[in-house]
C-alpha cells in the first residue's frame, strides 16, 4: 500500500472543492489556496517519480487499482511540475484579466477550483490500473477544463467550448465502447479470481483475445483516446480550446492533457503490438498524417496561440511515429518527444501569454521588435523556438533525432524521410515567426503603449522551463535512465507470443 | 431468458423506434419525453436480464436514477430556458427517415449475422444476446448519425445520449459482470457532461441568439 499515490490526486481535489466552497468571495483566498495546493500535489509527486521514474520501482494502493510504474510516474511529474508554474504564472495573469475587464472579480474563484479539479483528474488518470475507471477519469479530464476553455464567456470562448465539450466526449463515448470490447475479451481468457478489468491482467492475455475483437476495440480506442491526443481528423477541436482558453490553461491543455490521451493509448493499445502488426502500423499512418496536416496547418495561422495549437498537432504526430515504430528506440524516441514537448510547448504559450499580457496583441501582424522591450520573455520564447524547431543543443532536437533513427532501424525510412521534411518546414516557420514578433522594430502603437516586461511571476516559470529544454538538449545523459525506466515499464505490460 | 425473448425482442424494437422519434421530433420537449421512455425501456431490459444475473437489478436501478430522473430533467430545465423548437435540420423529415432506416437496417443484419465478430464468447452469440447486441450497435450509430447532421446544439445532445444508451445497453451482453463502480463512474460521467454541454448551450443561446451550431463559425482555420 504506497498512500502517496492517493495524495497525488486527492491533494489538489480538495484544494479545488474548498477553493468553491470559501473562495468565492476572496480572490486572494483562492490564489493562496491553489498555490498551496499545487506545491504540495508538486512535493507527493516528486517523491513517487524519485520511487518509479528514477528508480524504477512500482506503487500499488487498493489491490492494485491504483499503480504507478516509472511511465506513470514521469507523465505525473511532469503534470504535477506544469501545475504549479501554471497557477503562479496564473497569479498576475488573471489579474490583469480581472483589471482590463476581461473576466469578474468574482469569477476567480471558479477559475482556480476548475483549475485544481483538472489537475486532479490528470494525476488520477496516470495512477488508474482499471479499465472502465480510466476511461471515466480520462473523460473527467475534459469535463473539469470544458468551463475553463470557455472561461472568457464571449462568442468565440463559448464556440470553443462547444466544439471542445461535444468533439471529445463523442469521441471518447467510442473509446468506452473499445474498453468494454476489450474487457468482454479479456474476461473469457482471464482465470476466475482474478479481476479482468485491470489493464495489467488484460495485457497478459492480449494474444488470447479474437483478433475480431482486438481490431474492433483498437479502432474503438484510437478514435476515442486519438481525438484527445489531437490526433488528426479527430483534432479539429484542439486549436479552438488552445487558442480560447486563458493562457495559463492553454499550457496545460498542450503540455500535459493530450498526453494523458496518449498515455491511455500506451495503456490501452500497445499491448497488442506483439500480436497484431496491423496495430502499430495504424499508429504509424496515422502519426504521419497528424504531422503533416499539423505543420501545414502552421503555415497558415497568423494567430500566435492557434500557430502553437497547430504546432502541437505536429509534435503529437511525431509521437505517434515513435508508438508506431513498435521497436525499443521509437517508443524510447516517444516518450522522449513526450517529455521534451511538454517543457517546451509550455514554455512557449506561457511566453505568448506573456506578449499577449505587454501587448493586448496576439496576432503576428499587429506585433514586433518585443524583443527589446521584453527580454526574458524574449529569451524564453527563442528558448522555445529552438527547442520547438529541432536545433542543436535544445531538448527538441535530440528527441527528434532519435525517432528518424528509429525510424530507418525500424525499416520504415520513408517514415524518417517525411519526419526529417517536416521537421525541416517546422525551423522555417518558427523562425520566420520569432523574427516577426521579436526583432525588427515594435509597430508605433505599441511604443506609444510602453510596453514592459512581464512580472517575475511570469517570468520566472518561463525561464525555469527554458533552462530545462537547454539542459537536457545540451546533457541529454541526465534524463536518459528515467526514459529507459519509463520505456522497460512500457514493454514490462506486454505480453510476448 | 428462453421464456423472455419475445418480451425483450419486443422492448429492443421499441428501443429503435424511440430513437427514431428521439432524432425525428421537431419539438425538443418531446424529444426529451421519448428519451425518458426509451430510459424506461432499458431499465425494463436490465430487469428482464437482472432475473437470472441479480447483479443487473443494481444496474437497472442506476439507470433509473441518472437517465429516467436526471438527465430528462436536465433536458427540460435548459428546454425551457432556451427554445423547445429544434432548428431547422440540415436534412429533412423523409430524407432523414430513409437514411436512418438504411443505416439501422444495414447494421443490424451485418450485425445479427457475423456476431461472432463482436461477441467475446459462445453465450453472447445465443438469442436473445445476439439480438441485444445488434440493437446496441445499431442504436449506437443512430446516436452519431444524430449528432452529424442535426444543426441545433441541444438535439445534439440528445444524439451523445442516444450514442451512449447504444454502449449502455451493449453491457449487459459484453460485460454482465462489471462492478458497480465501474457502472457508477460511467454514468456520472454521463450526467456531469450532459449537464456542462447544456451550460455551455445556453451560453450559445445568450451569445448567438439561437442554439443553431452552423452560426459557430467565428474559429476557422
Amino acid at each position: 500500500m504506497n498512500n502517496e499515490i492517493l495524495y497525488l490526486s486527492l491533494v489538489p481535489a480538495i484544494a479545488g472543492i474548498l477553493i468553491f466552497i470559501l473562495g468565492r468571495k476572496s480572490r486572494a483566498l483562492s490564489e493562496t489556496l491553489a498555490l498551496l495546493g499545487t506545491v504540495i500535489t508538486f512535493l507527493i509527486a516528486v517523491k513517487i517519480f524519485g520511487q518509479t521514474a528514477v528508480q524504477g520501482g512500482v506503487l500499488t494502493f487498493w489491490n492494485e487499482e491504483l499503480r504507478m510504474d516509472a511511465l506513470s510516474g514521469l507523465i505525473a511529474g511532469l503534470v504535477a511540475l506544469l501545475g504549479l508554474i501554471a497557477s503562479v504564472y496564473s497569479v498576475p495573469y488573471m489579474r490583469r484579466e480581472v483589471k482590463v475587464g476581461a473576466v469578474p472579480a468574482e469569477r476567480m474563484g471558479v477559475y482556480y477550483g476548475w483549475f485544481m479539479i483538472f489537475l486532479s483528474t490528470m494525476l488520477c488518470a496516470t495512477t488508474i490500473n482499471n479499465i472502465i475507471l480510466l476511461w471515466v477519469i480520462i473523460e473527467g479530464t475534459t469535463l473539469a477544463s470544458i468551463i475553463l476553455v470557455g472561461f472568457y464567456w464571449n462568442r468565440d470562448a463559448i464556440e470553443a467550448a462547444y466544439k471542445y465539450a461535444i468533439l471529445l466526449t463523442v469521441g471518447i463515448t467510442f473509446a468506452l465502447f473499445g474498453c468494454v470490447l476489450l474487457y468482454s475479451g479479456a474476461s473469457q481468457q482471464i482465470a476466475g479470481g482474478i479481476d479482468p478489468l485491470k489493464l495489467t491482467e488484460i495485457a497478459k492475455v492480449a494474444g488470447k483475445i479474437p483478433k475480431s475483437i482486438v481490431l474492433l476495440s483498437v479502432v474503438m480506442l484510437l478514435v476515442g483516446f486519438g481525438t484527445k491526443a489531437g490526433m488528426v481528423p479527430f483534432h479539429t477541436w484542439l486549436p479552438d480550446a488552445h487558442a480560447e482558453a486563458p493562457t495559463p490553461i492553454s499550457a496545460m491543455l498542450s503540455g500535459v492533457m493530450i498526453k494523458v490521451g496518449v498515455y491511455a493509448l500506451i495503456r490501452t493499445v500497445l499491448i497488442f503490438y506483439p500480436f497484431y502488426s496491423i496495430v502499430s502500423t495504424l499508429v504509424l499512418v496515422f502519426g504521419m498524417i497528424t504531422m503533416v496536416v499539423g505543420v501545414i496547418m502552421m503555415m497558415m495561422q497568423e494567430d500566435l496561440k492557434r500557430f502553437l495549437a497547430f504546432c502541437s498537432v505536429t509534435s503529437m504526430g511525431y509521437i505517434l511515429m515513435g508508438l508506431g515504430l513498435a521497436n525499443y528506440l521509437g517508443i524510447y524516441g516517444a516518450i522522449f518527444h513526450l517529455l521534451n514537448h511538454s517543457l517546451m510547448k509550455a514554455l512557449a504559450f506561457l511566453s505568448v501569454g506573456a506578449v499577449i499580457y505587454s501587448t493586448h496583441h496576439r496576432r503576428v501582424p499587429e506585433l514586433g521588435g518585443l524583443g527589446k522591450y521584453m527580454p526574458f520573455t524574449a529569451v524564453s520564447f527563442y528558448a522555445a523556438t529552438l527547442a520547438l524547431g529541432g536545433i542543436p543543443f535544445f531538448n527538441g532536437f535530440i528527441s527528434e533525432f532519435t525517432l528518424f533513427i528509429a525510424g530507418v532501424k525500424a525499416g520504415f525510412p520513408w517514415a524518417t524521410v517525411i519526419a526529417v521534411a517536416v521537421a525541416i518546414l517546422n525551423v522555417a516557420i518558427f523562425f520566420h515567426l520569432t523574427y516577426q514578433v521579436f526583432m525588427g522594430e515594435a509597430p508605433e502603437n505599441l511604443k506609444a503603449a510602453g510596453i514592459k516586461e512581464v512580472p517575475v511571476m511570469m517570468w520566472g516559470g518561463m525561464l525555469i522551463l527554458a533552462f530545462l529544454c537547454l539542459l537536457i538538449g545540451v546533457y541529454p545523459q541526465i534524463v536518459s535512465p528515467i526514459l529507459n525506466e519509463a520505456t522497460k515499464a512500457v514493454f514490462a505490460t506486454i505480453a510476448m507470443p | 431468458m428462453q421464456e423472455f425473448a419475445k418480451i425483450i425482442s419486443t422492448i429492443s424494437l421499441s428501443m429503435i423506434i424511440t430513437s427514431y422519434l428521439i432524432i425525428e421530433l421537431r419539438n425538443l420537449r418531446y424529444s426529451a419525453y421519448m428519451y425518458m421512455i426509451q430510459a424506461v425501456l432499458m431499465c425494463t431490459l436490465f430487469a428482464i436480464f437482472a432475473i437470472e444475473n441479480h447483479g443487473l437489478y443494481y444496474w437497472a436501478m442506476t439507470a433509473f436514477v441518472t437517465k429516467v430522473v436526471i438527465i430528462p430533467w436536465l433536458l427540460l430545465r435548459y428546454i425551457k430556458k432556451t427554445t423547445d423548437r429544434e432548428f431547422q435540420p440540415l436534412i429533412g423529415y423523409l430524407g432523414s427517415i430513409f437514411l436512418i432506416s438504411a443505416v439501422v437496417v444495414i447494421l443490424y443484419r451485418v450485425t445479427h449475422s457475423y456476431i461472432g465478430f463482436v461477441a467475446p464468447s459462445q453465450f453472447a452469440t445465443a438469442e436473445p444476446f445476439r439480438t441485444n447486441l445488434a440493437v446496441s450497435l445499431s442504436i449506437f450509430f443512430m446516436g452519431l448519425y444524430c449528432i452529424l447532421v442535426r444543426r441545433d446544439a441541444i438535439k445534439t445532445v440528445h444524439g451523445l445520449l442516444i450514442l451512449e444508451n447504444g454502449v449502455h445497453l451493449s453491457l449487459v451482453t459484453l460485460a454482465p459482470a462489471l462492478r458497480e463502480t465501474a457502472l457508477i463512474g460511467i454514468v456520472t460521467d454521463v450526467v456531469i457532461a450532459v449537464w456542462i454541454l447544456l451550460y455551455v448551450i445556453y451560453g450559445i443561446y445568450q451569445k448567438f441568439g439561437s442554439t443553431d451550431t452552423l452560426q459557430l463559425r467565428g474559429l476557422r482555420w
